[in-house]
């Protein structure tokens, strides 16, 4: 498997999907793996974090440029690799919707290759992105049945996405997560007793962890949406000393540096996504901790337009009324 | 066919993040940048006393100026959000929650929850779904101190000429600014974006709201301000309309069942909600209450 594996991934660099019957051995490969994994994965620094990616191909293309190949750079990305709604919308040339540079299909692959490959160089950790009911309603279903004409890509991955590990660790001090903390979690042990092979549920301990954002507030606070909670950071630097550890790094929020350090530098949002949905403007970044669990940020900008990569030209004039 | 539109003169210009036209007694400026940075983030969320959207175009502005009169109209994504309801939600607010909030709340109170809520802090309550029905800020009200006032419906120049407009004259000046995103943590959609064409007639501009709520609702407020050249003394008509409908409703507008892509489309949703009967959309809403709904339609004269 191996060198057949490599070729694949060599594929999947130059942004070209692999064939339906690949996809389905790799996506099985996968689930062999993941499913050996816990919960909160174990790893050992020196390793590199990644954010939200968001199936923008070729800024994923640089940011491997900036941190180095898998598995020379051993990897964590705790970001959604997929897109969200509001990339896709067309805005007001429907026709735009290809060539605007989606290829979340590819991302996702790529990345699941790279495990199936070097398991112990990269870890894939759940996004509130990689679930049935998000993808299927927006984007990544509607590219799977482009690219392969059926839905069977879309449902193996999925298949995976409910093996993705919920959490990782780095030394036993910097604590990866998507969203952020739940109420119901004191310990970092108590993630370990989830059962996270299903979907994304809307409540409970697992979706606090894939959704929950910190806030500027003291104690637990509950979203005006009416759902979610907001963490103050009194509630982040009391469970950064209950477990020992010295930083929580999270994802799923848009910051415009790349990343944003909160309540003493106690959590982190990191953003590794640049010129987010192919407007934003805004640089990306990736964390780097070296063996000593030093941080550095280093942060990137958006890969040059490419034919294939995102046009940055102006919309076209359009006869609104 | 109809005689080509002859092109009047005009002067383009162009820098990295702003582009203008000159034309007649009028300028107008497009100013597109990157989203705002952390500190102008924090510096807005302090002064507007609500989180910001999470794409906050800050530095996007659209401007209209009559230099005679020194009249100067626009739209910013901080006036804009100004708009939004910060505090308590009330009657005509609009107000709604995730499609979800019962059950979820459900799942945390109920007896059968396995873990209590904690104490929780009253976080600062404020409209999440972004509604605004901003419609412009008046930068300038010029020498004469121009008034929006009620058009006459017996005025035909005192209504939005959708046969001009919709004639295929050249365009000038074309911008698309967008003002805010926020994808509501992937419960729907708000979007503010506002587009301009300047054509050898008129000034056109539509500023668009759009919201989706998954499971709850779509909501759409249009504001449109349209001047000719023609118009002596010169006059400026604008016209607001509001809609909303269940979301539902809305969907069996979908021309295929299973492809759900356009209801994230500002520009099919204000389709659907404008295409439905004055009383479903514009009356009954989706049932919030919201003060949005209907139509006004204002015209201001300017006075060199």
């Amino acid at each position: 498997m191996p060198s057949d594996l490599d070729s694949q991934i060599e594929q999947l660099i130059q942004c070209n999907p692999i064939s339906e019957e690949q996809v389905k051995r790799l996506c099985i490969k996968a689930r062999e793996i993941l499913i050996e994994e816990s919960n909160v994965q174990v790893v050992d620094a020196p390793v590199t974090i990644c954010g939200d990616i968001h199936g923008q191909f070729f800024d994923l293309m640089e940011l491997f440029k900036i941190g180095g190949t898998c598995p020379e750079t051993n990897y964590i990305f705790i970001g959604a690799a997929l897109p969200s709604p509001t990339c896709l919308v067309p805005m007001n040339d429907p026709g735009d919707f290809v060539d605007r540079g989606f290829y979340s299909v590819e991302t996702f692959l790529l990345l699941l290759a790279l495990k199936v490959r070097y398991p112990d160089r990269i870890t894939l950790i759940r996004g509130n992105h990689e679930s049935r009911q998000i993808t299927q309603v927006y984007g990544f279903y509607d590219e799977c049945q482009r690219k392969y004409g059926s839905s069977n890509v879309w449902r193996w991955c999925c298949e995976v996405f409910d093996y993705l590990a919920l959490g990782a660790i780095v030394d036993g001090r910097v604590f990866c997560v998507h969203g952020g903390l739940s109420p119901a979690l004191q310990a970092i042990d108590q993630i370990r007793t989830i059962d996270r092979k299903q979907e994304v549920p809307h409540d409970g301990a697992m979706c606090d962890l894939l959704w929950s954002d910190p806030d500027d507030i003291t104690g637990w606070g509950l979203s005006p949406r009416g759902a979610g909670f907001l963490f103050g950071a009194d509630i982040t630097k009391t469970f950064a000393h209950h477990n020992a550890i010295d930083l929580i790094a999270r994802a799923h929020q848009l910051a415009m540096e790349g990343y944003k350090l909160m309540f003493d530098q106690t959590i982190v949002t990191v953003w590794s996504a640049p010129n987010y949905c192919y407007r934003c403007g805004n640089v990306a970044s990736i964390l780097e901790l070296d063996e000593h669990l030093v941080q550095e940020y280093k942060v990137f900008q958006h890969a040059p337009s490419d034919v294939r990569s995102v046009p940055l030209k102006r919309p076209p004039a359009d006869y609104f009324l | 066919m109809a005689a080509a539109v002859a092109v009047p003169e005009h002067k383009l210009s162009e820098s990295p993040n702003s582009r203008a036209i000159e034309i007649f007694d009028w300028t107008v400026t497009a100013k597109t940048g990157p989203i705002s940075s952390a500190a102008q983030c924090d510096a807005l969320q302090a002064s507007l006393g609500i989180p910001h959207p999470e794409m906050m175009f800050g530095y996007n502005l659209l401007q209209i100026k009559h230099r005679p009169s020194g009249w100067t109209y626009a739209f910013r994504s901080e006036d804009a959000l100004r708009g939004v309801k910060s505090g308590p939600l009330e009657d005509g607010d609009g107000g709604v929650k995730v499609g979800y909030a019962d059950t979820w709340l459900k799942s945390r109170t109920g007896a059968d929850s396995q873990i209590p809520l904690p104490q929780m802090v009253a976080t600062k309550p404020y409209d999440w779904t972004y509604t605004t029905t901003y419609a412009g800020s008046l930068d300038d009200a010029g020498s004469r101190n121009a008034q929006w006032t009620p058009a006459e419906p017996s005025n035909a120049h005192h209504s939005i000429p959708i046969a001009e407009l919709s004639r295929p004259d050249p365009i000038l000046f074309y911008a698309e600014i967008p003002l805010f995103d926020d994808e509501l943590h992937d419960n729907g959609a708000s979007h503010l974006l506002v587009r301009v064409r300047v054509m050898p007639t008129c000034i056109f501009i539509l500023s668009r709201f759009t919201l989706r709520v998954d499971n709850v609702l779509f909501r759409a407020h249009d504001t449109r301000v349209y001047h000719s050249f023609a118009s002596a003394p010169p006059l400026v008509v604008r016209e607001t309309r509001g809609w909303e409908a269940p979301h539902e409703r809305v969907k069996r507008a979908l021309p295929r069942r299973d492809d759900l892509m356009p209801l994230t489309d500002p520009n099919f949703i204000c389709k659907v909600l404008s295409d439905m009967p004055k009383e479903v959309s514009q009356e009954a809403g989706a049932g919030t209450g919201w003060r949005g709904l209907g139509t006004v339609v204002q015209v201001t004269t300017l006075q060199p």
